[in-house]
């Protein structure tokens, strides 16, 4: 019998990114000798030994618990915000390709509440007369755009056209200008933030390559002649869009979830290494890292969390780079 | 003759982008500054970077001569003769310098003295530091025959009145106050002046035209008697003083050590972090790197490499690293629940990992080698239990979950830690407590900030606790600008004060006997003990690396640790041209 088999660096890739996902999720009940954040006093920046393994950073910190404590950041920041990111972007670039500017049609009635959503959302100044004007021409949209009883029987109201890949393509270019770890920088400057703050802001800096690259996909997916036979079939727009396209436009997602996961993780380092957005206390591979400066002697420091995000990193590249390609392209194995 | 050209540009090229070594090693002394000093203006200092910046624009009556740890005439021509009068007041007899002068040629009168006395006490002014520290000085009697005679008339008769009362940056009547409308203003008047009531006319006007002049950022608004001037100041990342090339003190002879100015530049360099402070020192970007981390000093002398380039200094020093307790918030107002907070630090743990052993550990804010430290306080130690009893008899009930709540209060207590980012000894003692606190189910959370947002937020009273290093000396044992009720809002951080505790510490200010000042300093330790707004947790030594090229390096107990305007370069020296006060 013969078979199709994954290189082996996919499996190296697997099984190191499924330690580390284990090491995270088990992290508080794993039997480690000290806890991460915690100083021993009386070992300051000391080399691997029998009391700790992997020595302590220039702050007393175990360097092994503190690997276990990164590995916990990836689980519950890095990987939470991946799901976030792909899930917004994907639905985002999948409704932009699928309607494009003019095929979502709401009511007219929708526009003003819209408006006023924007309005309160960019924190614009308000006065008294213009939001009483604002209000007063709501209603009367609201009213005059409600469904009319037609003469044919048919009963409708007014509409508009929603530019719902113009605003997409707008904010994934807005948020595409500024380079991502300034705009993160930027945002997370001042107090440590809460973490599921910290998550939201990584999310919001991830969304747009995977919002333009469902987009593409979908600009291909939605000409397709089963699409086609979907809508002929008289089924409502919104389930064609999420049963139909969305499955075929999101396949090139398991291949770049793993990338955006790689840039999350570098980029979440990179911020506990300029110890901004997050509590001191909180031990990640990036804040261990960025003890190495104190005393650059200390090799152990900096080997440990290096080499755990060098493979993780490597990892999530080499499994992005295997979900690419289709396994039908490897060779067969006897 | 084409490739001689392309040669002689390529040597143009290199040479431009090579660092201008013989400028640099031999005109500029290049220092090292954790900060920035913030202001300039020379009667708020608010942290030592800035009162060492005020001392090279302008000079005091008194400065601390760092070869002998004492203070010595600079403006003055000696040390005032002291007077005492009955049995509360002291008489200072200063004669100013005769050669004295500002950069405008105007000699250092009496005059100016009064007005500076005088404009520390104006209301409006930032200055509500140096009006705690000289407000004992309640007049100004010049001599009608001298000006450059006058008697100061001191409230009390504490010794250390003959040094402390030189101690401040004298400034320019005629520049500042031309009209002289502040000499119709007795000293006391203005002192005595009701915080209520508005300024007079004369006085406010004055004030207004103070703060117009901008002098926290545009120094050179106001000529000096200093001996350097502000070539540039780039926020955060240097200040050039340069040499003045004719400066009144040149002509003295022998020239004063407090008085000796020999580097044509001083540089100072701003760099918060102490890796890359470390870097510019091996790079030779940076001549003198004083403060240096305990660590850090112990790997660098070991390296030869370094040994070969640097020159290593170490001597005691009055810092002392605090943590500091917010008494006006709720779940700190009870002295018990700040005692059992106290015991959750490990002061020997702490001193060994921070500062490898080396310093003292200490029951107070007076140094263990002060003859009015209190030694029959026993030295506080690491106690999570004797911290939980202290917590109970605050009142703090611990709940089901483990958390602590005090029965009308529904807040648990939770705290927040504030302290210095770029700092590890902070960092480390930060960690130390929030680990100690959290097996006690308290919940920390940890605040690192950039210096000057730090003090911010600690002058807004926006903190639970901070840990900060408090920088004292053997002379000024005069606490009123910390822990007086009068200075909550200025230098009281904690916003600690009683009557009682306000009546103490005004009477140590004024105590002139030397045993009942003892008695005095021994009860206000163990006040402060007791009290607790103040944790000090040991005295650092004061850690100092120079290029191995730099001459004549004096390091003091006394802060800033070492006398910056005493170097020279042992390559100028050869020369002859680089020092234009030759002692």
């Amino acid at each position: 019998m013969t078979h199709r088999r994954r290189p082996l660096a996919y499996w190296l890739a697997l099984s190191w990114l499924g330690l580390i996902i284990v090491a995270g999720l088990l992290a508080p009940w794993l039997p480690l000798p000290y806890p991460a954040a915690t100083p021993d006093l009386l070992h300051i920046s000391t080399p691997p030994s029998a009391l700790h393994y992997l020595g302590t950073d220039p702050l007393g910190r175990d360097v092994l618990a503190g690997l276990v404590a990164g590995a916990r950041q990836l689980v519950r920041l890095s990987l939470p915000a991946v799901g976030l990111a792909t899930a917004l972007g994907a639905a985002a670039g999948g409704a932009a390709g699928f309607w494009g500017n003019s095929r979502l049609r709401l009511p007219l009635a929708v526009l003003p509440w819209l408006l006023g959503l924007a309005w309160w959302q960019l924190a614009l100044p308000t006065r008294p007369g213009l939001t009483l004007a604002f209000g007063v021409g709501a209603l009367a949209l609201t009213l005059g755009s409600l469904p009319r009883h037609r003469p044919g029987g048919r009963a409708g109201g007014r509409t508009f056209a929603l530019p719902l890949d113009g605003l997409v393509l707008g904010a994934t270019a807005m948020l595409g200008a500024v380079p991502r770890l300034i705009l993160l920088a930027a945002l997370a400057a001042g107090p440590p933030l809460s973490a599921p703050l910290l998550l939201g802001l990584l999310a919001l800096v991830a969304w747009p390559e995977t919002a333009r690259l469902v987009r593409a996909q979908m600009l291909r997916v939605r000409v397709l002649p089963f699409l086609e036979a979907a809508r002929a079939s008289g089924l409502p727009g919104w389930r064609v869009w999420l049963r139909h396209a969305m499955p075929h436009a999101c396949q090139p997602l398991y291949a770049f979830a793993p990338l955006t996961l790689a840039g999350l993780v570098g980029l979440e380092n990179t911020l506990a290494f300029l110890g901004i957005g997050q509590s001191p206390d909180v031990v990640s591979w990036g804040s261990q890292l960025t003890t190495v400066r104190q005393d650059p002697a200390a090799w152990w420091v900096a080997l440990g969390p290096g080499l755990a995000l060098f493979c993780t990193l490597l990892a999530l590249q080499q499994l992005g780079r295997s979900l690419a390609t289709p396994i039908t392209s490897y060779p067969k194995n006897t | 003759m084409k490739y001689l050209s392309l040669l002689s540009s390529l040597v143009l090229v290199v040479s431009a982008c090579q660092p201008d070594a013989s400028v640099s090693s031999t005109e500029a002394v290049r220092i090292r500054w954790a900060r920035d000093p913030e202001t300039l203006d020379p009667l708020t200092q608010p942290n030592q970077n800035a009162t060492d910046a005020s001392y090279l624009l302008h000079l005091g009556l008194l400065q601390v001569n760092y070869q002998t740890n004492e203070y010595a005439p600079a403006l003055a021509q000696s040390l005032p003769g002291v007077q005492v009068l009955g049995d509360s007041l002291t008489q200072l007899d200063y004669h100013l310098r005769p050669t004295a002068a500002w950069d405008n040629g105007r000699p250092v009168l009496a005059t100016d003295v009064a007005f500076t006395l005088k404009l520390m006490h104006c209301p409006g002014l930032p200055n509500e530091s140096a009006r705690e520290q000289f407000g004992f000085i309640r007049q100004l009697r010049a001599d009608p025959a001298d000006p450059r005679h006058f008697t100061l008339v001191c409230r009390g008769q504490a010794n250390d009145y003959q040094i402390t009362s030189g101690d401040f940056p004298v400034l320019p009547e005629d520049i500042l106050d031309p009209a002289h409308t502040l000499r119709d203003f007795p000293l006391s008047v203005l002192q005595d002046w009701l915080p209520k009531r508005p300024p007079a006319p004369a006085v406010a006007a004055l004030v207004r035209r103070y703060l117009a002049a901008g002098l926290a950022k545009h120094p050179g608004h106001l000529p000096g008697c200093g001996p350097y001037r502000l070539a540039a100041w780039e926020p955060n990342r240097r200040l050039l003083f340069q040499r003045k090339a004719h400066w009144w003190a040149d002509a003295l002879r022998p020239v004063p050590f407090v008085l000796q100015a020999r580097p044509r530049q001083l540089d100072y360099l701003i760099i918060p972090d102490d890796a890359a402070a470390v870097l510019a020192l091996r790079r030779q970007e940076v001549d003198v790197y004083p403060h240096v981390p305990a660590r850090v000093f112990e790997r660098l002398r070991a390296s030869e490499a370094a040994r070969s380039e640097l020159a290593f200094y170490t001597s005691p020093s009055y810092d002392v690293l605090t943590v500091g307790f917010n008494t006006q918030h709720a779940a700190l107002r009870d002295k018990y629940t700040r005692q059992a907070l106290s015991r959750l630090f490990d002061p020997v743990g702490l001193l060994a990992a921070t500062q490898l052993g080396e310093g003292r550990r200490t029951v107070g804010l007076l140094s263990p080698t002060s003859q009015f430290y209190n030694d029959s306080l026993p030295l506080l130690t690491y106690a999570p239990t004797q911290a939980q009893s202290l917590l109970r008899l605050a009142g703090w009930q611990r709940q089901a979950n483990g958390q602590w709540r005090q029965p009308n209060n529904p807040q648990p207590l939770a705290l927040a830690l504030r302290y210095r980012a770029d700092e590890a000894t902070f960092a480390t003692a930060a960690l130390q407590f929030k680990a100690a606190a959290e097996q006690l189910s308290i919940q920390v959370t940890l605040l690192p900030m950039e210096a000057a947002m730090l003090g911010q937020a600690l002058q807004a009273g926006d903190f639970d606790l901070y840990i900060r290093l408090v920088k004292g000396n053997p002379f000024g044992l005069n606490f009123e600008s910390m822990l007086h009720s009068r200075a909550i809002g200025s230098g009281n951080i904690t916003g600690f004060g009683r009557p009682d505790t306000d009546h103490l510490l005004e009477a140590i200010a004024a105590e002139g006997n030397i045993l009942r000042r003892r008695v005095l300093l021994r009860r206000f330790q163990a006040l402060l003990r007791d009290e607790m707004p103040i944790l000090p947790l040991f005295f650092l030594n004061n850690h100092l690396i120079v290029n191995r090229g730099l001459r004549h390096v004096v390091i003091s107990s006394l802060k800033p640790g070492y006398a910056a305007t005493a170097l020279f370069w042992a390559a100028a020296d050869s020369t002859g041209s680089h020092s234009p006060a030759t002692p």
